[in-house]
C-alpha cells in the first residue's frame, strides 16, 4: 500500500531559474553586484549604507556634523586643493602622450602642443594655471588651519604630513618648471639649484645628485622629469591618502570645544595629559546606531550636534565644487595662455633672471645674502611651519576663527605670510634690469 | 621575560638573552645591513660616475690667433680669454652667487640675475656675490695650442707667458 506523500513545495533556494528570466534580470543582476545600495537612497539608512557600500565614497563616514559642510568653516580649500591636484594629474598625463624629455626635442614638442596638436595648448594651459592655483590654495589652506587653531591636539601630526604636501607641491612646481626647456625654465633652474650649492657641507655634492652632473643640461631635464611624473605624484598620493585618513582618526574637523573639555584641558603638563581617546570610554558614541538614527547624535564630549548623511549632503558639495574648479581653470585656460619663452640658451641670460613667481620671495632675499636667503631662513621657518602645533602651548581656540586666546600666535603667523608675501611681490613687479628696484607703473 | 627566566638571571648571576632573541637580533642585522647597502648602492647608482656635455679641457687655437690685448669670449665653455703682451689668462663668466652667466661691461662683468658687479681682474665691486671670478690654467700643448682647464683654478692674475 502505498502511502500518498503530500507535495513537497520546491525549495526556492534550489530552484535553477529559466534561461529567459536570467538573461531578462542579468542587466539588473550585474549592476547590483557592483553597486549594492538601490538608485536613490531615501531613508536614513539607506543613505548611510550608500556612503558605507562604496568604495570611493567610503572616505566619508556615514554622517557628518552639520558644521563641517558650512562654508564658513573650511571655506573648502582643502578640497580646492585636492580638485586642483586631481586637474593636474589627468592633464599632466595627457601631456605626457605628446612630451619627450630630452634637451634637443623637448621645446620642440612644446611648440608642437602649441601649434599641431589638438587641444594641446587648452590642456597646457590648464596644467599650468592649475598648478599655480595650487601653490596658491595650499597655503591658503594652510593658513586657515592655522587660524581656526585645527593643528592642535590631537592634529599635530596630521599638520606635520600637510606641511610635508605643501612642501612637495613647491617641488613638483619647480620640477614641472623645467620641463618646457626655454630661457624661462632654464634660467629659473640654474639659479633654483645654485641656492643648494649654499646649503653647508653637502651644497655641491646635493646640486650634483640634483642635475645628474655639474649643470642644468639634459640629464637634469631627464631627473626632473621623472619626478615631476613618478616619484612626487606617487608620494603626494601616499601622503593624501594619509592626509584624509587622519582627518577621520583624529575626529573630524576641529571643532569648539565644550566647556566641560576646556575646563579639563587648562594647566595640565604636556607630559601629563592624558593620551588621545579615538574611542572614549565614557559616554561614547554609539558608532552603529549613529548611522541609522536620524537627525541627532551625543558626542563624546557631551554636546548634541546636528548631523547629515554624507551622502548627498557632503558629496554633493564636493561635486559642486569639483565642477567649479574645473570650470574656472577652463576659463583662464581660454583667456590666458601659459607663457613660452625662446628655446633654452646657456649662454643668453635674460635679464633679470627670475625664479618662477613663488619662488620670488626667496630669489628677493636671495639677492641681500645667499646663505641666510636661500638656505637659512627658509630653514628656520619650515621648522618653526613643522614644529608649530608642538610649540603652541596655550590650549584652547579650536575650531574658530581668530579665537582671541590665539591672537598672538595668529598674529605672528600672519606677519610671516605677510612678510613673504611683500617679498614676491617686491620680486615679481619692482625688480627690473639688474635686480635693480623698478616699479611698474 | 619569565618569571623561570628571571629566576634563571639571578642564579647565573646575570640577565641571559634566550637563544631565540639572539637568532631575531642576527636576523633583524642581517636584514637592516641588506636594506642599507641596497640604499646605498641605488643612491650611488643616482649618483653619476660619467657626465656627458663638454670637457672642462678644451683648445682655444694657437697664441698667434690673438692679438695682443684681444679679449675673447667662448660663450659655449662661459670662460673668457684674454691677451696682453705675451700673457695668457683665462677668467669665468659663471657668476659666484647664483650661477648666472656675467656680462663684459666697461669695467669689467656685471651679472643679470642679481647685479653682482665685478672688475676686470674678476674681484666683486658690488652686489650679493660672495666671492670673485674664478681664474682657469692656461697651458701650451706639444702641438703648440692653448688649453684651458676649467677644473684647475688658479689664484687671480695667473698668466702663462708665452715666447713669441
Amino acid at each position: 500500500m502505498t502511502v500518498e506523500r503530500p507535495a513537497i513545495p520546491a525549495d526556492p533556494g534550489d530552484a535553477v531559474p529559466g534561461w529567459k528570466e536570467t538573461l531578462v534580470g542579468m542587466p539588473r543582476r550585474v549592476w547590483r553586484s557592483i553597486v549594492r545600495s538601490g538608485p536613490i537612497p531615501r531613508t536614513e539608512l539607506e543613505k548611510a549604507q550608500a556612503v558605507a557600500d562604496n568604495f570611493f565614497f567610503h572616505i566619508h563616514s556615514a554622517k557628518v556634523r552639520e558644521r563641517t559642510l558650512r562654508w564658513k568653516t573650511t571655506l573648502g580649500l582643502g578640497l580646492l586643493t585636492m580638485n586642483v591636484f586631481l586637474v593636474l594629474c589627468v592633464t599632466g598625463v595627457l601631456l605626457m602622450f605628446y612630451y619627450v624629455p630630452s634637451a634637443t626635442e623637448a621645446y620642440a614638442r612644446m611648440q608642437d602642443l602649441h601649434g599641431a596638436v589638438f587641444f594641446g595648448r587648452f590642456l597646457r594651459n590648464v596644467h599650468r594655471w592649475a598648478a599655480e592655483a595650487m601653490v596658491v590654495l595650499a597655503v591658503a589652506h594652510m593658513a586657515r588651519v592655522f587660524l581656526t587653531g585645527s593643528h592642535k591636539r590631537p592634529r599635530e601630526f596630521n599638520w606635520v604630513v600637510g606641511v610635508v604636501l605643501l612642501l612637495l607641491t613647491l617641488f613638483m612646481s619647480f620640477t614641472g618648471y623645467l620641463l618646457p626647456w626655454d630661457q624661462l625654465a632654464y634660467w629659473a633652474i640654474t639659479v633654483g639649484t645654485a641656492i643648494a650649492r649654499y646649503a653647508p657641507v653637502a651644497g655641491d655634492e646635493i646640486r650634483y645628485f640634483l642635475l645628474g652632473g655639474g649643470d642644468v643640461g639634459g640629464e637634469a631635464l631627464l631627473r626632473f622629469y621623472v619626478l615631476h611624473v613618478a616619484v612626487l605624484p606617487t608620494v603626494m598620493f601616499v601622503l593624501i591618502g594619509l592626509h584624509f585618513w587622519r582627518v577621520r582618526k583624529d575626529g573630524g574637523l576641529a571643532r569648539p570645544t565644550s566647556p566641560d573639555a576646556s575646563r579639563e584641558r587648562t594647566a595640565v603638563a604636556p607630559d601629563e595629559q592624558p593620551p588621545f581617546e579615538r574611542f572614549p570610554t565614557v559616554a561614547g558614541k554609539t558608532y552603529g546606531l549613529m548611522a541609522v538614527v536620524p537627525l541627532k547624535t551625543h558626542n563624546s564630549d557631551g554636546d548634541v550636534e546636528k548631523q547629515v548623511p554624507s551622502w548627498p549632503s557632503a558629496l554633493g558639495r564636493e561635486l559642486l565644487l569639483l565642477v567649479v574648479t574645473i570650470l574656472l581653470l577652463s576659463l583662464a585656460a581660454i583667456f590666458w595662455n601659459a607663457p613660452l619663452e625662446g628655446p633654452a640658451d646657456a649662454s643668453h641670460p635674460p635679464n633679470p633672471a627670475k625664479a618662477p613667481w613663488y619662488f620670488l620671495g626667496l630669489q628677493e632675499m636671495v639677492s641681500y645674502d645667499a646663505f641666510w636667503g636661500g638656505i637659512g631662513i627658509p630653514t628656520v621657518l619650515v621648522l618653526l611651519a613643522l614644529l608649530a602645533p608642538y610649540l603652541e602651548r596655550r590650549p584652547g581656540g579650536e575650531g574658530v576663527w581668530f579665537h582671541p586666546k590665539r591672537s598672538a600666535v595668529n598674529w605672528l603667523f600672519l606677519s610671516l605670510i605677510g612678510t613673504l608675501g611683500v617679498l614676491t611681490l617686491i620680486g615679481t613687479f619692482f625688480r627690473g634690469a639688474n635686480w635693480s628696484f623698478v616699479t611698474p607703473w | 621575560m619569565s618569571r623561570l627566566d628571571a629566576l634563571h638571571d639571578e642564579r647565573a648571576g646575570g640577565p641571559r638573552r634566550s637563544r631565540r632573541s639572539v637568532i631575531s637580533w642576527i636576523a633583524a642585522g642581517a636584514f637592516a645591513a641588506c636594506a642599507g647597502v641596497m640604499t646605498l648602492f641605488n643612491l650611488m647608482f643616482l649618483r653619476p660616475r660619467v657626465t656627458t656635455g663638454e670637457a672642462s679641457k678644451f683648445r682655444i687655437g694657437r697664441p698667434e690667433n690673438f692679438s695682443s690685448g684681444s679679449v675673447v669670449e667662448f660663450p659655449d665653455a662661459k670662460v673668457v680669454v684674454r691677451r696682453s703682451g705675451d700673457r695668457f689668462s683665462a677668467v669665468s663668466l659663471v657668476c659666484t652667487h647664483l650661477g648666472c652667466t656675467v656680462r663684459r661691461t666697461d669695467v669689467g662683468f656685471e651679472c643679470p640675475c642679481h647685479g653682482s658687479v665685478y672688475d676686470a681682474a674678476g674681484s666683486v665691486i658690488g652686489g650679493p656675490a660672495p666671492k670673485a671670478l674664478s681664474w682657469y690654467r692656461v697651458s701650451l700643448t706639444p702641438s703648440g695650442e692653448l688649453e684651458v682647464d676649467k677644473q684647475s683654478v688658479v689664484p687671480a692674475g695667473t698668466h702663462l707667458e708665452v715666447a713669441s
